[in-house]
């Protein structure tokens, strides 16, 4: 059974990492987005949201995470999301963000394919 | 020439507008807007002090989308009823205005300073006027967009609760068992409606006997007010499983379900039944599965012990029978010559049935075929028959059984009852009489109580019938019993024709058809014994 919200962050080569685990509802969307301003404002414009130990997102949480993409659009900044669950892939999926942004299978991949 | 300065200052002020829409049009939200706007006044009007301020609804406090903090309760606040443009005098002459926009919002406008400190003409004030129209045509398009986007993102939403019913369906239908089916839809059925918490019984007699929450460990006191929990149940086979969900979430706090909602749980519950009743329906059928190989060896075993053929016994005429059911019995006949010339006679019945009925039947055949050969005494038989049974079985397994030694040469038939059906003796004056004698069934209790034993001799015509209650209890379609009117006896009586066969296969017939269609409940076994 999903657990409550929490996450964890690193910032590795001026990237932005955020690991999450729980469910991703408004409680987990906003403690993402307030951890991406916090870094935001601090001039992060890459962003990784690792969501390997978060199997169950609503589409509330699903909400902050299009304002994070859209944002980070408007200053050319890039968000990949990792490590999905694949009934989170589709769901993501089937909201458009992959328009927008991209996803890897696991974080260092991501970190490879904003490097280059 | 001053015409002519104002017609420059209008067209280049036209020119800036059509480029300002544009800039505005690209804004994504409102802080962008509010940002877009600064600059496009900057460049317009001169001056860098400029405060864009905005009102979400009456009764809000005035927001700073972009520029110099100010106090904005100094200048808008009288301009807030007015809409108009008004000018504060002083050493930094400021302009305010307020401009209402198409939700009910409101923009506010501060201006400071000009460069070169040069005061707001009234073209500049009809300017700005033009340019907050500007803003407002820009703002409207902004709301049109969003509205869009919800509206995109409303419909995604849907095809995500749609698209998780069809999955959570197919993921049922595959789940380990080690997995929860209600786990698993409490999950779904959260995320797809939004819910904030969840919680899974599943009660029998009341009583719950398993219970999830989601998120797991959450702890939470479920709404009181209507609409803010929804639940859907359903009873399988004595058990009641009851999905709740709390709490519905929305980007400004929780608001009450939908009816979608309902449907959406309604339908995820209805798949886990689906599951919880296939589950129960297989197990069931490998159950049964089960049974009937266990029949089959079961059946294999009893054939096994059974007598291919019975001794001739000259003088007299035997015949035994043994029609297993479906249901494997534990029914056993046999007559074992004995060295002296003697013959043991036997019809035994196993509580139980199945594989261990069987196995128990088997053991008993042996341990009568080992002390077949050293019988000093019925009763003595009996005794050791009893151990051995009692040592060989669990408590609820023992055996019923008439054993008999039938002396051929003097006619002389002892028998001991071990907790069974008497047989039944037609004496040559038409009397029939019971074989009681005995004792406890072997391998009931291994107490040494005591065995007694019946002797009777049989005179030329005179018949005995040993028999298991597969014939006695055979039921027909109402309920009744074969023998409960003395049925047996009369046949015993009536029914004398001259072979032992003959009246064993008369008997199973006249079973046969009281029963008509019912089911046969267990097994048929008879051993018929007549001095010619």
């Amino acid at each position: 059974m999903e657990q409550e919200f929490a996450l964890t962050s690193e910032v590795r080569n001026d990237c932005l990492i955020i690991s999450t685990s729980g469910y991703v509802n408004n409680r987990g969307g906003e403690s993402i987005a307030r951890e991406f301003d916090r870094h935001f404002a601090q001039g992060v414009r890459q962003v990784i949201i690792n969501l390997e130990k978060s199997r169950v997102v609503n589409s509330i949480g699903m909400s902050f995470l299009i304002e994070i993409i859209e944002r980070l659009e408007e200053t050319g900044g890039k968000l990949v999301f990792t490590n999905l669950d694949p009934g989170v892939e589709k769901m993501l999926s089937i909201m458009g963000l992959f328009n927008y942004a991209g996803k890897e299978k696991s974080v260092d991949d991501a970190l490879k394919a904003l490097s280059s | 020439m001053i015409n002519r300065l104002l017609i420059d200052r209008l067209s280049l002020h036209i020119d800036s507008l059509q480029e300002g829409f544009e800039l505005l049009s690209r804004a994504t939200n409102l802080k962008e807007l509010g940002r877009h706007f600064f600059h496009f006044l900057r460049g317009n009007l001169t001056t860098s002090e400029i405060s864009i301020w905005y009102k979400p609804a009456d009764g809000h406090p005035w927001e700073l989308l972009y520029g110099k903090q100010v106090h904005p309760e100094d200048y808008l606040t009288d301009v807030v009823k007015t809409f108009e443009l008004k000018s504060f005098g002083g050493r930094h002459p400021r302009v305010a205005v307020v401009q209402p926009l198409a939700d009910g919002s409101a923009l506010g406008v501060v201006l400071g300073k000009r460069l070169g400190g040069a005061a707001y003409s009234t073209l500049d004030k009809f300017a700005l006027q033009i340019f907050l129209q500007l803003f407002a045509t820009a703002y409207q398009s902004h709301l049109h967009l969003r509205k869009q986007k919800e509206l995109v993102f409303s419909l995604n939403h849907r095809l995500v609760q749609l698209n998780s019913l069809i999955d959570t369906g197919i993921e049922l239908t595959a789940l380990k068992k080690d997995v929860s089916p209600a786990a698993l839809a409490l999950e779904r059925a959260a995320a797809a409606t939004n819910a904030s918490r969840g919680k899974f019984t599943k009660k029998i007699n009341g009583k719950v006997t398993e219970s999830l929450v989601f998120p797991e460990g959450a702890v939470f006191r479920p709404p009181k007010d209507k609409g803010y929990h929804i639940k859907s149940r359903f009873t399988f086979r004595g058990a009641t499983y009851e999905f709740n969900l709390y709490l519905k979430e929305s980007r400004s706090g929780t608001v009450p379900f939908e009816e979608t909602d309902q449907l959406l749980l309604g339908a995820l519950a209805r798949q886990v039944r689906a599951v919880v009743e296939n589950q129960f329906y297989h197990e069931q059928e490998l159950a049964q599965q089960r049974i009937e190989r266990e029949l089959a060896v079961a059946a294999s075993i009893q054939q096994r012990i059974l007598p291919a053929a019975l001794p001739v016994i000259e003088g007299y005429d035997l015949f035994g029978i043994n029609i297993p059911t479906k249901m494997v019995g534990g029914d056993y006949y046999d007559a074992v010559p004995l060295e002296n010339g003697s013959f043991l006679l036997v019809v035994a019945d196993v509580a139980g049935k199945g594989i261990p009925a069987a196995l128990l039947v088997s053991s008993f055949q042996a341990y009568l075929s080992a002390y077949a050969s050293t019988i000093c005494s019925l009763t003595d038989l009996a005794h050791k028959l009893n151990r051995s049974i009692f040592e060989a079985s669990t408590a609820e397994r023992y055996i019923t059984a008439v054993v008999g030694i039938f002396d051929p040469a003097t006619a002389r038939l002892e028998t001991i009852n071990a907790g069974h059906n008497p047989p039944y003796l037609l004496r040559r004056d038409g009397s029939v009489q019971q074989l009681t004698a005995g004792g406890i069934a072997f391998g009931m209790l291994d107490m040494d109580f005591p065995y007694e034993t019946d002797c009777v001799t049989l005179e030329p015509g005179e018949r005995v019938l040993f028999y298991t209650d597969g014939i006695t209890e055979a039921m027909d379609g109402h309920g009744n019993l074969y023998d409960s009117a003395g049925t047996l006896a009369d046949i015993m009586r009536r029914n004398t024709p001259a072979s032992a066969e003959q009246f064993v296969r008369d008997l199973v017939a006249d079973v046969v058809a009281f029963t008509a269609s019912a089911p046969q409940s267990d097994d048929i076994t008879a051993l018929y014994l007549f001095r010619k």
